[in-house]
């Protein structure tokens, strides 16, 4: 039991496999043994129980048989009683001629051989017959031993034997037949009932066929040992007759004397059945093996037990192959699951099933390929990112404005006008800072202004009256913050555009905060403005997913993928315009504000402020 | 890991395949046969039954050994016997013996009655105090006893003492009766068989008289003369009670005349060894009274017993014994003559 405990402890440890086997195993082993082996014992005992009382009362109604016989033979010594010869004999005192003693011994002797041996029960060996000093004697075959001369013999002429037949066995006396045959004395006391004296005893030698024949019908089978013996345990009869006479000592330490029961001795286990006559309280034991009883039942439970083990053997093939069936589609995901940890993300997921397993594989598949999106996605808005930063330094660095800054501010070299190269260059030297930050791409919204009004201001320099701007913000745009390079792509195409056509060009910029927590960026301009269809053909683009249309040349394409990728959706670059009158454009991002270190998207200002 | 399997499934193989005995015992009862037959076997053998036996009368050899008899089974059968009688065969003196016993609180009492009607109040009386009654060699009217024990059966007796008493006279001439009691029941039983045999089968004799001696020798022997005085051919006396063989023997042997008249009827060996051998009797008849005192005991204890008692059934130091409803008789008569009578001693 304690292994089988610890097995159990260990149970956890094993596979899911082999826990499905076991499982399937015990399930089907444990029960059919119990069910096999119940069956077995509730079988063996019913036979048991069965024999165990069938067998007394044949016992029963042999030990009756055998005591009605010993009754009848008891009654033959009365048959002496019906001779008034005899009994005139066994009557007269001791004699005084030998001549007439041997008379009455013939006349006896003849009476006896005639009622006891000539008659046709021929179970009786000799007749005994000893009277005041007097023996008569005669017997069907030679005898040894009963030497009446001394007086060892138990029973004297005096004996009262209180009117019934007494038995006495071989070993009681010294007396023995031809050829040794089983053979009981019965005594018996021979009284003259009118003088109510006693005349003597008379001793018949009876063999014990009858005794032989009564149990051989009951043991047809001879497989059981079957004796008579008397209370005390002195064998009267036995099938070995070499056990006649001895005695039976364990008969003390039986339970009881009319009934059955079964020795618990493991190597010889026996049914034993006893039953004790009422009269003479003569005990006749039946004692069988119970490997006899129950050999029927055993060629049965031989059978069954191969047919357990086979179930055993199915079953057990049965349960590793549904144990395989259930492990094999997790062992493929756990595979795959190792493998797309190992950074495979295009795996295809062979499990179609529709159950358990199924679902977490199409659940994992999904997640692979939602991962696989984010991924992706991820990769685009870095990219982007990156193309704004470049296009911003190429739009910062680019050589064509630092040729026209250049010779803007040689122009005014030449014109002497020394302040204002001071100033132009101070400023260039302003914008190049800011651009080449690579660090921080999110700024407050003061600096992304103050970085467009230098940019302006380069170019109002440049472009003198024909430019001008306004730029509308509020003091605490140092608190807000921005993604970089979100206003110089859209000023460039209205300056680019606005010089091709007018001589003169007016940006206005304007920062406002809207209620829900966004800022927009809004630039106008008077300048050509754009056609109908190149308006709807732009606002398509802008409305189209950024990420696929990274190639797009248009700094404001690159601006709003940005902010698309960077907030979603609902921010971005929104577009009107009219042709000949302006274009507006307007930059939706998130309010923002800068917190000590960190920024905070505006979602979270709230529960800031309330920290705060 | 797969392995732990196997000392699991050898475990089951192994408990499904033993059974598995966890008695200690040496032995298990699985059928126990005693119970039933010690109910069927009430206890009995109760001891120290007290049993009176009570004589029509004592002082006779025949009562004697009545008594030796009951004594002797009394003894045997491990049972305590009272016995006492009158010295005369009177009813009023048994009632009070009897009412002695019933003071006395025996179990049983068995009578040899002197009146079959005139015992029957005390004997009810008796009945009523839980003793048991039965009645023997003599019976009262049958209410008054649960069974009488009959030495032989009277009709047997009756027709066998004609017989030999009209073997020997030839078949013919007169004859006479000598009695007990005129009361007593079986003597009347008996001599009413005589008559009838006679009439039957030996029609050229004659009963010429029955005189009572109330069992008194000394009366039967004067009765005895007075019949050899009155009837001068006489050819032979029935002692229908055991003292009349032996007074008519005397009688006949005081007036010489031995051997010419027969003398037959019921008497002990011991009463008529001499007159059988010298010839004045023929023969007598008669049971082993020893016998019937010791069957009285016996069957009074089958009674006590609660044993119901069969026909033909073997009664220890008995033999086979007859039942004829509630009749008991014990065997067949013997006749005793010169030849046997040295047998027998009581």
């Amino acid at each position: 039991m304690i292994s089988r405990i610890k097995e159990a402890v260990h149970l956890k440890h094993f596979r899911l496999k082999t826990k499905l086997i076991i499982t399937y195993i015990l399930l089907t082993v444990i029960p059919m043994a119990i069910l096999g082996y119940i069956t077995y014992y509730q079988n063996t005992k019913a036979i048991e129980e069965e024999v165990g009382e069938y067998v007394p009362r044949l016992l029963n109604q042999a030990n009756k048989n055998i005591e009605n016989e010993i009754n009848e033979l008891g009654n033959l010594p009365n048959l002496i009683y019906n001779s008034s010869d005899v009994m005139a004999i066994l009557r007269t005192n001791p004699y005084d001629e030998r001549s007439s003693l041997l008379e009455d011994q013939f006349t006896i002797e003849s009476f006896l051989s005639r009622t006891y041996l000539g008659s046709n029960n021929d179970n009786i060996l000799g007749a005994f017959l000893l009277s005041k000093n007097r023996s008569f004697i005669s017997t069907r075959v030679s005898y040894e031993g009963f030497d009446f001369s001394d007086h060892t013999f138990p029973y004297g002429e005096a004996h009262d034997l209180g009117g019934d037949t007494k038995v006495l066995l071989p070993s009681q006396v010294n007396l023995s037949f031809e050829g040794n045959p089983p053979y009981m004395l019965l005594v018996k006391d021979i009284v003259d009932l009118d003088n109510r004296k006693n005349l003597g005893t008379l001793f018949l030698a009876v063999k014990l066929t009858f005794i032989e024949e009564i149990l051989e019908d009951l043991d047809e089978e001879e497989k059981a040992t079957m004796w008579l013996m008397d209370s005390q345990g002195q064998i009267i009869y036995h099938q070995d007759h070499t056990k006649i006479g001895s005695y039976f000592e364990e008969v003390h330490h039986y339970p009881l004397h009319n009934g059955s029961f079964r020795t618990n001795d493991e190597q010889d286990r026996t049914l034993i059945s006893i039953n004790q006559s009422e009269k003479q309280e003569w005990i006749l034991v039946h004692s069988i093996p119970i490997n006899y009883l129950t050999e029927r039942t055993d060629v049965v439970k031989t059978a069954a037990m191969i047919i357990f083990v086979i179930l055993v053997i199915i079953t057990t093939f049965i349960s590793i192959s549904v144990a395989w069936s259930v492990t094999k589609p997790i062992n493929i995901l756990g595979k795959i699951m190792k493998d797309v940890e190992s950074g495979n993300l295009d795996v295809k997921i062979p499990i179609h099933s529709k159950d358990e397993v199924g679902v977490l594989a199409t659940s994992f598949q999904s997640m692979i390929s939602r991962i696989r999106e984010l991924i992706k996605k991820n990769y685009h808005i870095e990219l982007r990112q990156k193309d704004a930063e470049l296009y911003a330094l190429q739009s910062q660095i680019n050589p064509h404005f630092m040729y026209n800054t250049l010779e803007t501010i040689g122009a005014a070299i030449e014109d002497g006008e020394s302040e204002l190269v001071v100033d132009m260059v101070a400023i260039l030297g302003r914008m190049l800072r800011y651009s080449l930050s690579n660090k921080d791409r999110i700024v407050p919204i003061s600096k992304e202004i103050l970085h467009i009004e230098d940019y302006l201001t380069i170019q109002k320099f440049r472009f003198e009256e024909r430019i001008s701007f306004h730029i509308d913000q509020n003091k605490y745009e140092e608190d807000y913050l921005t993604p970089k390079f979100i206003l110089q792509p859209i000023i460039e195409n209205s300056i680019k555009y606005g010089m091709q056509k007018r001589k003169s060009l007016h940006i206005e910029i304007d920062v406002i905060h809207e209620t829900d927590h966004s800022i927009l960026f809004v630039i106008r301009d008077n300048g050509p403005g754009i056609n109908a269809e190149k308006l709807k053909e732009l606002n398509q683009l802008l409305d189209k997913n950024p990420i696929i249309k990274r190639d797009s040349g248009f700094g404001i394409t690159n601006v709003h993928a940005r902010i698309v990728m960077m907030y979603g959706s609902e921010y971005g670059i929104t577009i009107e315009s009219k042709i000949d009158e302006g274009t507006v454009v307007t930059i939706k991002i998130p309010q923002m504000i800068k917190t000590q270190e960190k920024m905070v998207i505006d979602h979270d200002r709230d529960k800031n402020n309330h920290r705060r | 890991m797969r392995f732990r399997i196997f000392p699991i499934l050898f475990l089951l193989l192994i408990v499904s395949g033993y059974n598995t005995n966890f008695d200690s015992s040496k032995y298990e009862i699985i059928y126990n046969g005693e119970k039933n037959k010690k109910q069927e076997q009430p206890v009995q053998n109760n001891p120290n039954y007290t049993i009176a036996i009570v004589p029509k009368v004592t002082g006779i050899p025949y009562f004697n050994a009545v008594e030796e008899g009951a004594m002797e089974a009394g003894n045997d059968l491990d049972v305590e016997v009272f016995y006492s009688g009158s010295l005369i065969a009177d009813w009023e003196q048994q009632e009070a013996i009897i009412n002695g016993y019933i003071e006395q609180g025996v179990d049983l009492i068995a009578v040899s009655a002197n009146d079959p009607e005139k015992l029957g109040q005390v004997l009810t009386k008796a009945k009523q105090q839980g003793i048991r009654v039965i009645t023997w060699d003599s019976d009262t009217n049958e209410q008054y006893r649960e069974m009488f024990i009959n030495m032989v059966d009277p009709e047997v007796l009756g027709r066998h003492i004609m017989d030999t008493l009209s073997s020997r006279v030839n078949e013919q001439g007169s004859y006479a009766i000598i009695t007990g009691a005129s009361d007593a029941a079986n003597l009347n039983e008996w001599i009413e068989w005589m008559k009838l045999h006679q009439k039957e089968n030996y029609p050229s004799m004659k009963l010429v008289e029955i005189v009572e001696s109330n069992d008194d020798p000394k009366q039967a022997y004067k009765a005895a003369k007075e019949l050899l005085k009155k009837y001068s051919d006489l050819k032979g006396i029935i002692g229908s009670s055991s003292v009349g063989p032996p007074a008519a023997s005397q009688a006949v042997r005081d007036v010489n005349k031995a051997g010419e008249m027969t003398i037959v009827g019921l008497s002990t060996p011991n009463l008529m060894r001499e007159y059988i051998k010298n010839g004045s009797a023929q023969v007598v008849t008669l049971w082993s009274p020893k016998k019937l005192g010791y069957l009285t005991v016996s069957v009074a204890k089958e009674i006590l017993d609660g044993q119901e008692i069969q026909d033909n059934q073997y009664i220890s130091n008995i033999g086979n014994i007859r039942v004829k409803e509630d009749t008991v008789i014990m065997g067949q008569p013997i006749d005793f003559t010169k030849e046997n009578i040295d047998q027998y001693d009581f």
